[in-house]
């Protein structure tokens, strides 16, 4: 799989984005919390306060039952508001002072009566009893929720991750999602390419310059444009270069220690949450498995000291998951596109295979037997044949050659600043031997030279092509028009013949390679390679070649190539270099 | 190999009515198709100088002696330039030993005999980064016979007449006239106004006749370096010229484009370009 890290991958995707804000928000909220409990703690000993105060004003007029009702009140409040903590103080301080106010003898902690004990003691019991059976059941409806929501979160932001329209994508929003919710540094997705090597899939850093994070030694052994380090063994044993590639073969996580061991767990997530103190965790590696098999790496990185929560472990583990999904779903879609991409070249070899021992073979039998002739003593005009025969060839294995080229990406367009005058001029000369015998008008615009940004080669090529289609498939004599015209930010050339036109069926199988219209006369002798070359070219430098039928019979073939923006800028600055020449 | 240097006093004598040719190819069968084609298709007239005329009109039009050396490997063939002196060298891009750009530039060195090169398809690259180099012509594999004795030919010709018209010159091709000196040009009696670095291209082309002249090349000439994004847009200035000088810009007469390469200027066949020194801006 060739997933690259992208970085316009961040902009693609701000809802995903946004989403990670969402869910990083209830986790980062456990630090605001803790100032909030401060302020009810107060809040409820305050009112403890008042309610004693309130009561003892009116001592005379209530019995011990009044007394303990009224902070039974205060103390269930607490618990409720406050949690277990402040319910179980408040139910001690309740104990207290109703004892040293409200018990005679009053203003003291003894007491005269021992009944009085009964009711002390009861107030106690019953209190602590409330204040834990409350901040049981809020804490499981708490949970409750908080569960609720965190999955529902999660199933909306794997949704949407994984229905992103590339797999690296997916992988670049959880692993921002990782690191913007975690506070790491960085954080990156190992996967292995079909030659089992370890390469990047995707990274997400801090820096937006991210070279400060990718000088460090790389746990994979990969350099960061994702080739793997010559001499990379993949073994444990040598540090923390290779760690990735073990974790790979043996499925189990890792946690980096910031001395610079690295311990190996089966579940690193949750070992980090469960470390108190002590030992100071860096970085951390969790192996992304699906259906058992381990298909990435997801790696992180801290400069300080990283810690999770029980809750983030758990977090962590989903996305975890989630990734592995995506890189699964990444490695799907190259599959489907090598099968896709090997169906379409073993159409194109029989094909191949066919033209091969067919169209290079015809020439090569004339010209043995034109040859043997000649041996013979037959006459020497005939060699004549010869001379076009390898001409032929020579079309033929250009052709085969500019459709390979094509086929495997290795057409590399130089694309710049030309004239449209120039493509159409030499196509002209170039087609000029077919174009024999026919007039051949060329329709510019007057008033403005035409520039596009394109190959001048290939653009001839898909043109010159173009042109001997026109003249192959149209009767000999009838002419052939050129126009060329720029329309919103392209410039469209098309050759327009009176030929018969294509039916609508074939209109896009007159593309493929080797196709030839039913009913080909053989004197027609192209190689069937022409259209497709010419679509070919055009597309690998971001044009493309379009049919439609011509308004009175015959066809139109245009050739489309990107327009140049500004003709000629600095013009004046060039012409003072050009006059300071003199 | 022995090694002599030819006098130069008698290379004079005998390229009166012969001439020295190196090919180099490391296929004997190219070498011995491009001998049997030099030997056949070069006449006197093409390699003998106009002031040769005195020895007799009719030894022109005879069939030329044509010595030709052949070198297999790049190694061969700067030895070859070096000790024989040939008058011109037809160059193999595919050589087993050394790669053809860097014979181009060893044999520049110490000779300037035309080089044609002979490439195979799909190198325009290549070719231009060879007539940057030095290279004066190229043909395409499979080239025909015809082809090659005319560009053999047309070398000789440019060979023979001195490189570039004076700045003092002024030149006639079709209907244009063209006066260095006083920078007009006239089209059917008409001036033409060029900008000033419309002016510059033109006046490179028409010093450079029948030379085809690299992007780089053009725009050395033009605005004396090679530097700076305005490289792009050198077709955009040669698109405009043509539409001042050309009848039909899409049909060029005089601004002929070589695809992928650069542009070459062709004077009609009764252009009249003098003699005369000129400092050459394409120096290298």
């Amino acid at each position: 799989m060739s997933v690259e890290p992208t970085r316009r991958s961040a902009a693609a995707v701000p809802n995903v984005a946004r989403r990670a804000n969402e869910l990083a928000l209830p986790l980062a909220a456990g630090r605001s919390a803790r100032k909030r409990r401060w302020l009810l703690w107060v809040v409820w000993f305050t009112a403890l306060a008042l309610a004693a105060t309130a009561m003892l004003l009116v001592r005379s007029k209530l019995d011990e039952a009044h007394v303990a009702l009224v902070f039974l009140l205060v103390v269930l409040g607490g618990s409720a508001a406050g949690g277990r903590t402040l319910g179980l103080t408040l139910a001690v301080a309740a104990f207290l002072s109703f004892n040293y106010f409200f018990l005679p003898p009053y203003f003291t902690f003894a007491i005269a009566n021992p009944l009085d004990w009964l009711v002390l003691v009861t107030f106690l019991i019953t209190s602590v009893v409330a204040a834990q059976l409350l901040h049981r059941a809020t804490s499981t409806a708490e949970e409750a929720m908080q569960r609720t929501a965190e999955v529902d979160r999660l199933a909306t932001l794997g949704a949407e991750t994984l229905n992103l329209p590339r797999p690296e994508d997916a992988l670049h929003a959880i692993l921002s999602v990782i690191r913007t919710t975690l506070d790491v540094v960085s954080c990156e997705i190992f996967v292995q390419d079909p030659e089992q090597r370890i390469v990047l899939a995707g990274h997400s850093s801090a820096d937006v310059d991210a070279s400060r994070t990718l000088t460090r030694p790389d746990p994979a052994g990969v350099e960061p444009d994702g080739k793997p380090v010559p001499g990379f063994d993949g073994d444990a044993a040598t540090g923390s270069h290779g760690l990735v590639g073990w974790i790979f073969t043996h499925g189990r996580g890792a946690v980096e220690l910031a001395d610079g061991t690295v311990r190996i767990v089966d579940d690193p997530a949750q070992e980090v949450a469960r470390l108190e103190g002590g030992d100071e965790v860096r970085g951390l590696s969790i192996p992304l498995a699906v259906r058992g098999e381990t298909v990435g790496v997801l790696h992180m990185h801290t400069d300080g000291r990283l810690t999770l929560t029980l809750e983030q472990a758990r977090f962590l583990d989903a996305l975890a998951y989630y990734a592995a999904l995506g890189v699964e779903r990444g490695r799907l879609v190259a599959d489907a596109e090598r099968a896709e991409a090997e169906r379409r070249l073993e159409v194109l070899r029989s094909a191949l295979l066919t033209a091969v021992s067919h169209d290079l073979r015809t020439p090569l039998t004339t010209i043995k037997a034109i040859a043997h002739e000649i041996a013979e003593g037959g006459h020497r005009d005939r060699a004549r044949i010869i001379e076009d025969e390898s001409d032929r060839l020579d079309t033929l294995v250009g052709d085969l050659l500019d459709l390979s080229r094509i086929q495997s990406g290795a057409v590399n367009p130089a694309l710049e600043v030309n004239t449209v005058d120039d493509l159409i001029g030499a196509a002209l000369q170039r087609a000029h031997a077919l174009l024999r015998g026919r007039t051949a008008d060329v329709d510019l615009p007057n008033d403005e030279l035409l520039t596009g940004r394109f190959d001048l080669t290939n653009s001839l090529r898909a043109l010159v092509n173009l042109i001997e289609n026109a003249c192959r498939y149209s009767p000999d004599g009838s002419p052939i028009t050129i126009r060329a015209r720029r329309e919103d930010g392209i410039v469209r050339i098309t050759v327009m013949d009176r030929g018969p036109g294509v039916p609508p069926a074939e209109r896009e199988r007159i593309f493929e390679p080797f196709y030839r219209p039913r009913g080909t006369t053989a004197d027609v002798r192209g190689t069937g390679l022409g259209l497709s070359i010419a679509r070919g070219l055009a597309v690998a430098q971001g044009g493309a070649v379009e049919f439609a039928p011509r308004d009175g019979g015959g066809s139109c073939f245009s050739l489309l190539v990107r327009a140049a923006n500004d003709a000629s800028p600095a013009e004046h600055e060039l012409d003072a270099r050009a006059a300071a020449q003199d | 190999m022995k090694v002599r240097r030819a006098d130069p006093g008698l290379l004079q004598i005998v390229s009166m009515s012969g001439v020295t040719v190196l090919v180099v190819d490391d296929e004997p069968q190219i070498r011995r198709a491009v001998r049997n084609a030099l030997s056949a298709g070069i006449r006197v007239s093409d390699i003998a100088d106009g002031s040769a005329d005195e020895r007799g009109q009719s030894r022109t039009n005879v069939v030329a002696t044509v010595r030709v050396l052949e070198a297999s490997t790049g190694r061969e063939a700067i030895d070859l330039a070096a000790t024989e002196a040939p008058a011109m060298i037809i160059l193999d891009l595919g050589l087993p030993d050394m790669a053809g750009l860097a014979v181009c530039r060893e044999i520049r060195r110490f000779s300037t005999a035309p080089i044609i090169v002979l490439s195979a398809r799909h190198a325009d690259t290549e070719k231009v980064a060879l007539l940057d180099a030095g290279a004066d012509d190229y043909l395409t594999k499979p080239f025909s016979t015809i082809e090659l004795t005319a560009r053999v030919r047309a070398q000789f010709r440019r060979a023979r007449t001195p490189a570039a018209p004076s700045s003092e010159m002024v030149i006639s091709v079709g209907d244009l006239t063209i006066d260095l000196a006083k920078r007009r040009v006239e089209r059917a009696g008409e001036l033409l106004h060029l900008t000033p670095t419309e002016w510059s291209l033109l006046r490179a082309f028409v010093t450079h006749p029948r030379q085809t002249l690299t992007h780089h090349q053009l725009f050395r000439a033009v605005w004396g370096s090679s530097s700076g994004d305005a490289q792009q847009y050198l077709r955009v200035y040669v698109g405009h010229l043509r539409r001042k000088l050309e009848s039909d810009p899409v049909r060029p007469r005089f601004i002929q484009t070589d695809a992928g390469v650069g542009y070459r200027f062709e004077p009609a066949p009764d252009a009249a370009i003098a003699a005369g020194s000129h400092e050459d801006p394409l120096e290298r």
